[in-house]
């Protein structure tokens, strides 16, 4: 019997690739908005994940989790910076670290942070090592710059219109092993020299030894600082001193003199001490700040620590609890596309029976034949049946291989613009699927195949 | 070898008037060779669609060797004719992209009775047909070649008659000349009924005994002068 199928299928093989291939489009339809939606919401999670509670000025929670955890260039509203400085002293933060964003280098954004947040996010360096000082970068991994080059930071981006800032260039130390998240197409640098270059919170001593000029510029929110905040900077000083790698010290040192000429050339703007030793103590009141990512130390304390950060002015949100909100939308989206997706599958079976229906009836000459010559008609039935059943299941199969393939593509993609990484892979709930689709085929497979056993075969004979 | 018993039997179609086939009473006896001949419109095709079970009679008894076949449901008669007729027909209803052996076993291993023994027969058969290539794919063949193929797989699961429908009107004088003999031979070497349907004068005048077909009647049933003589 599978001889005399593969003997028709052979005859009829233009008919039957086209079978195979709608059959395999609409398959592979449904298959990618599955697998992709699926990518698109583990891969957020896991880029939410190391983020526990994040805290920023009153406004939209969606936003704060967009602009934070996945680098999404858009203003936020400034928090005072006591914030910063009441939750490093709080007992139930493990670590508290301020992230600026805003400025932006050959595409990737710039964010500034601290090394704490660093090491306790990403598993090591791949190559070279963290920032030491303020003229000093590091890189994400999926960010095309060699260690050892240049950054010099324009702000806003290149596709609003941004203006580079003069003067600012840092040296990039070190790239960080892959997160697979959107961190890993971003420029890491010390949160203070975001802070210098846009004029915030500059140290009252370095200006007047390196670069009096910019002085004149430093906000109400910096003097503030300058106040306090002198003792400690030279105590922190002194341990980053000692911290420090000697090699990664003396390379950041060479390049950061040659950076720092360049500063003084446009005194206008704000710049940057290359050479500044980078102070993360924030216990004192600090300039404004867009978000803050709190790791607390236990579930509990998170709860409590959102709480308390709820409120008219500060906002404090888990990424994952907003994800799960904009899941929702997603969710909508997906039952449209799934919709769709179904609506073509349903499509090509409606063509599909009508294309078989008429085939049969073209048969209908062999399958008489086929009965008069003694064949019993439950083969002339398996043999319809299971000639379009096999074209649907190949078809089928072919769909799932192009669907995965279709959403390899677009999370690679996405990878690529947004630093994301889509796992796309098949789940119980895709072999679940399949098996729909394979027994919704078996039974469209058998409406010819009724058909065709149902037809006398005198009839047949004489047409 | 099977014997054919007709009483009072009657086909008619819905929105015709009269019957397009009506047989008061004719008996085939075991072993014989009868022609069947007349126009087109006459019944021949519906007296062999019935006598081979491929459709049903209206009324009236169709009765081969003691099996009524207008009684029973169309799988039994489906298994029937599967057992006993051998159909040899004019357009052959061979079937592309197998092989002349495969063909002939193809109705054979549909039904599941396709033994070794069976296999075995089928390659004598291609011999006894003066076939020499069993692998040869059917559409590369003559037509006198396919209608050998076809006979050969008639005869397959030995059976108790042959109904051949016009089985050389397809063929030029010589495969058809050939075809005939072949037909005849084989038919009489295995002592099977033989009913053959033609206009092909040669092939009739060798056959026992000739009835003719008109307007769904019997009009003449005759035994043939060489026989006869």
């Amino acid at each position: 019997m599978m001889r005399f199928i593969l003997a028709d299928l052979r005859r009829l093989w233009a008919g039957a690739t086209v079978v195979v291939l709608l059959v395999a489009l609409a398959t592979a339809l449904g298959v990618t908005v599955t697998l992709q939606e699926r990518a698109l919401r583990l891969g957020s999670a896991r880029a939410a994940d190391k983020f526990d509670l994040v805290i920023g000025a009153a406004g939209s929670e969606t936003q704060l989790v967009l602009s934070s955890v996945f680098l999404q260039p858009a203003p936020l509203p400034l928090m005072s910076g006591d914030v910063l400085a009441k939750l490093s002293k709080d007992p139930r933060v493990a670590w508290a670290a301020p992230v600026g964003f805003g400025d932006s280098f050959a595409g990737y954004p710039l964010v500034g942070t601290t090394r704490s947040l660093i090491s306790s996010t990403v598993s090591g360096f791949a190559e070279g090592g963290m920032f030491g000082k303020e003229g000093e970068a590091v890189i994400g991994a999926a960010v095309k710059l060699p260690v050892g080059g240049e950054v010099k930071p324009m702000h806003g981006s290149a596709a609003t219109g941004g203006e580079t800032h003069a003067g600012v260039a840092y040296r990039i130390t070190g790239r960080l092993q892959p997160t697979g998240t959107p961190w890993d197409r971003a420029i890491l640098v010390p949160i203070q020299a975001v802070w210098h270059v846009h004029g915030l919170g500059h140290e009252h001593g370095e200006e007047e030894e390196h670069d009096g000029e910019a002085a004149p510029a430093i906000t109400r929110a910096a003097a503030t600082t300058d106040e306090h905040g002198h003792s400690l900077f030279e105590a922190v000083r002194e341990q980053d001193h000692e911290h420090d790698h000697g090699h990664v010290h003396e390379a950041a040192a060479a390049a950061g003199q040659g950076e720092h000429g360049e500063g003084e050339e446009n005194p206008d703007h704000h710049g940057i001490d290359p050479d500044a030793p980078i102070v993360e103590d924030f216990a004192t009141d600090g300039p404004g700040l867009p978000a803050v990512l709190v790791k607390p130390k236990t579930i509990a304390d998170a709860y409590k620590l959102r709480q308390e950060y709820r409120n008219g002015n500060t906002l404090a949100v888990f990424p994952g609890e907003v994800l799960t909100n904009l899941y929702g939308t997603l969710g909508d989206a997906k039952l449209v596309l799934g919709a769709v997706a179904a609506g073509s599958q349903g499509l090509v079976a409606a063509a599909l029976v009508l294309v078989t229906v008429t085939h049969i009836a073209q048969r209908r000459r062999q399958i008489g034949a086929l009965r008069a010559f003694g064949a019993p008609r439950s083969s002339v039935f398996a043999i319809v049946w299971l000639e379009l059943f096999l074209l649907i299941a190949l078809g089928v199969g072919l769909g799932f291989l192009i669907g995965l393939f279709a959403a390899q593509m677009i999370g690679s993609v996405f990878t690529d613009q947004s630093g994301i990484v889509l796992p796309v892979g098949f789940t119980d709930e895709d072999l679940k699927s399949a098996m729909l689709l394979l027994a919704t085929s078996a039974v469209l497979a058998a409406i010819p195949a009724v058909l065709a056993y149902r037809q006398p075969p005198a009839a047949a004979l004489r047409a | 070898m099977l014997s054919l018993r007709i009483e009072d039997l009657a086909k008619s179609f819905p929105g015709l008037s009269g019957p397009v086939l009506e047989i008061a009473s004719l008996t085939i006896t075991p072993g014989s060779r009868v022609a069947v001949t007349g126009g087109s419109g006459s019944g021949k095709s519906t007296f062999v669609n019935l006598i081979t079970g491929l459709e049903r009679a209206t009324s009236g008894k169709l009765v081969w060797n003691g099996d009524d076949i207008s009684r029973v449901s169309e799988a039994a008669r489906d298994r029937w004719r599967a057992r006993h007729v051998g159909l040899v027909m004019q357009d052959f209803h061979l079937f592309p992209g197998l092989s002349a052996f495969e063909n002939i076993l193809l109705p054979a291993r549909l039904a599941r009775v396709a033994d070794a023994v069976t296999i075995g027969r089928a390659r004598e058969l291609l011999a006894t047909v003066g076939l020499l290539r069993p692998d040869q794919r059917i559409e590369t063949m003559s037509r006198g070649e396919m209608q050998r193929v076809a006979i050969a797989r008639a005869l397959l699961r030995k059976p108790g008659v042959i109904v051949a429908d016009e089985p050389t009107a397809s063929l030029d004088a010589e495969a058809g000349e050939a075809v005939g003999r072949l037909l005849l031979d084989l038919a009489e070497q295995a002592g099977t009924t033989l009913i053959v349907v033609s206009h092909d004068q040669r092939l009739i005048n060798r056959l026992d005994r000739r009835l003719t077909f008109q307007a769904g009647r019997i009009v003449s049933d005759s035994v043939s002068d060489e026989v006869a003589a």
